[in-house]
């Protein structure tokens, strides 16, 4: 997941847990509130009314030859103020729920009780307010609290994502920037526009690693250009210094086939290079990617090059290819190196009589070429180093250099081409190609 | 013919010199970039060997000067860079061939003839020998009008060892030609023994093939 989809994804998930906690809190809040805000105004109008009886006298409330009594409700019964006169001085000043038949039904009241005493007589004031209005009050307060709650998250989750957004971009660019990257040697340094110094300190700290990374791959280079030169020249001197000699009409025999013998050696030590060089420079990017390549005219290419020496070992070569295949952006010497030095081993490994079959066939997404031969087969506990350039492992015939397999395997990697092999000793063995699309 | 060698290196100029003169060609050696580049604008050469990595020249830029002289020297580029790219750019430039060291002299050789027959307008393509004869431009061999089937590599077998006749030719040195620089595990002398064989037997349908000649442990050689 990306991380600004995170950062959203918290900020949210963070926001609805303090909204959970809220709601969870918020009702006894809010009847607390709702509570206190009751008695405060049962208390103010208390005071409203003790202030009228001391203006006005008990007796507007309480006429004479009554029996000392007043009460007032108002239409829907949701407040009520009573005076009534009492006996006895019992002091009473509390505010506390209980319950009121007002017309024959039950009512739940706040009620405030107070006792007070005017010339020489006790009365009891009670003032109280329907606890349904409270709880109303209590529910409109909760549903509006929500319906904020819902509407700052709702707006503080969109500022998130935008500012995370604005925020992470310099990094969005720098990701960006290192997708792009096929090889080092395309990597261009580039500023970043940002004040955030993290970011700015990443960005360097990738454009200086890269910028090493060049050079290594620079220093590389020059490396193999100058073991070219520098090995080459020498093999050639020696090289053209054996033809010369050959063609020396005085030259005895025993010496000519001495010469032949070194100019084996010598051209074993060019091809060790060589191979080298190739493995080198197809591992250093030297080589273009920009052919399309049929796999079919691959194929029927080194089967042309190739059936010659098929025929002088009298081994049959059949190609059976179903479809065809393009590769994009490859290198038609490399992949043809590839398939000739797999079929020239089949060749060479086969039996008197063997076979050699090159077969295509379309597979998943991709075509996968296989070579299958008749030959010798190659040891179980060999199987994993064929390809290991380190690891010379010794062949039937004790002359190769060992490099032939570790280029196939180069060119494959380079094409981004998946190779298998599958061996079985005295049956024969199995090299197959997976193309995809690059 | 006259050749100029540019090469820095004296013991691989030496070798490629020793073969030309004894191939009757008339040689110059120039061992840097300011030398090659005082010859070519003196004299008239028909061939440049040009090395690209000269110690104070680019090669490209001499093939430039080659180029740009009013008689058109072919030249064949001889490197140890063997970049496609550089191969790209100096045959984009103008160089007539391209071979990458270490290479062969007789490899060099059959280029410089195939150079010339294209450049110079060389019209003999027809080599008769023995009563057969062979022509590199149709790509065919007759005896008597009487065409001859052979193989792309018995040909080109054939053909090569009739540009040196009267040499020992190595069984490397014509694989070497034949299947050129594929880079692969070894190279097996027995398939030329089979394509020689395989030659004999087309050819002495014909006529005896006796100057066929097999060289004991070394190779082969036409005596014509």
């Amino acid at each position: 997941m990306r991380l600004q989809s995170k950062l959203t994804l918290f900020s949210a998930v963070s926001k609805i847990v303090v909204v959970l906690l809220l709601i969870a809190v918020l009702p006894p809040l809010i009847h607390r509130v709702a509570l206190v805000n009751t008695d405060k105004r049962l208390n103010e109008k208390k005071d409203s009314v003790l202030e009228i009886i001391s203006n006005q006298g008990i007796g507007n409330f309480v006429a004479e030859g009554s029996e000392g009594a007043y009460g007032s409700y108002n239409l829907l019964k949701e407040e009520f103020i009573s005076i009534e006169q009492i006996p006895e001085p019992i002091v009473v000043d509390t505010v506390e729920n209980s319950l009121r038949k007002v017309e024959n039904e039950i009512v739940e009241y706040r009620v405030l009780s107070l006792t007070f005493e005017v010339e020489g007589n006790y009365y009891l004031l009670e003032i109280g307010r329907s606890i349904d209005t409270i709880q109303e009050s209590i529910e409109t307060m909760q549903q509006y609290a929500l319906y904020f709650l819902a509407a700052v998250i709702l707006i503080t989750v969109f500022i998130d994502l935008a500012f995370n957004k604005i925020l992470l971009q310099p990094l969005i660019v720098i990701v960006r920037r290192l997708k792009k990257i096929g090889h080092p040697s395309t990597f261009t340094p580039k500023t970043i526009n940002t004040t955030t110094s993290d970011f700015l300190y990443l960005n360097n700290a990738i454009n200086d690693m890269m910028g090493q990374v060049q050079d290594a791959f620079q220093k590389e280079k020059e490396f193999i250009g100058n073991v070219s030169h520098e090995l080459l020249t020498p093999i050639s001197i020696l090289q053209n210094r054996m033809e010369n000699l050959l063609t020396d009409p005085e030259m005895p025999e025993h010496l000519l086939v001495k010469l032949v013998d070194n100019q084996k050696t010598l051209h074993r030590l060019k091809n060790i290079i060589q191979a080298l060089l190739l493995i080198s420079r197809i591992e250093n990017e030297q080589y273009l990617k920009n052919e399309e390549v049929s796999v079919a005219a691959l194929v029927n290419e080194v089967k042309d090059e190739i059936a010659d020496r098929a025929e002088a070992k009298e081994v049959t070569l059949k190609v059976d290819l179903e479809d065809d295949w393009t590769l994009q952006n490859a290198n038609y010497s490399l992949l043809f190196t590839m398939l000739f030095n797999v079929v020239s081993n089949a060749i060479k490994y086969n039996k008197p009589n063997g076979s050699i079959t090159i077969s295509g066939a379309p597979k998943g997404k991709g075509y996968e070429l296989c070579v299958t031969d008749t030959g010798v087969g190659i040891p179980q506990e060999h199987l994993p180093h064929i390809f290991n350039r380190f690891k010379r492992l010794q062949g039937p015939d004790n002359e190769s250099h060992g490099l032939g397999l570790p280029i196939v395997q180069t060119v494959a990697h380079f094409h981004r081409i998946k190779l298998t092999v599958d061996s079985t000793v005295d049956v024969g063995t199995t090299f197959c190609f997976k193309f995809g699309k690059l | 013919m006259h050749v100029l060698v540019v090469e820095d290196e004296a013991g691989l100029a030496a070798e490629l010199m020793h073969f030309l003169k004894q191939e009757h060609y008339k040689c110059d050696w120039a061992c840097n970039g300011e030398d090659a580049s005082e010859r070519i604008a003196v004299n008239r050469y028909d061939f440049i060997l040009l090395d690209l990595g000269l110690p104070d020249y680019d090669g490209l830029d001499l093939l430039q000067e080659a180029r740009e002289t009013d008689y058109e020297p072919a030249v064949i580029i001889l490197t140890a860079r063997g970049e496609l790219e550089d191969r790209v750019k100096g045959l984009g430039l103008g160089a007539d061939d391209y071979l990458a060291k270490p290479f062969s002299l007789l490899e060099l050789q059959a280029r410089m003839q195939a150079v010339s027959r294209r450049k110079f307008n060389v019209k003999s393509s027809v080599h008769a020998f023995h009563g057969f004869e062979l022509d590199s431009t149709a790509r065919t061999v007759s005896y008597n009008d009487q065409n001859i089937s052979l193989t792309k590599k018995e040909f080109d077998l054939l053909h090569y060892m009739l540009l040196h006749k009267n040499r020992i030719m190595t069984r490397l040195q014509l694989t070497e030609h034949i299947w050129g620089n594929i880079l692969e595990d070894d190279y097996d002398s027995n398939y030329i023994d089979v394509h020689i064989k395989n030659l004999r037997k087309k050819l002495s349908a014909h006529a005896p093939t006796d100057w066929i000649e097999t060289v004991r442990g070394v190779g082969y050689r036409l005596t014509l």
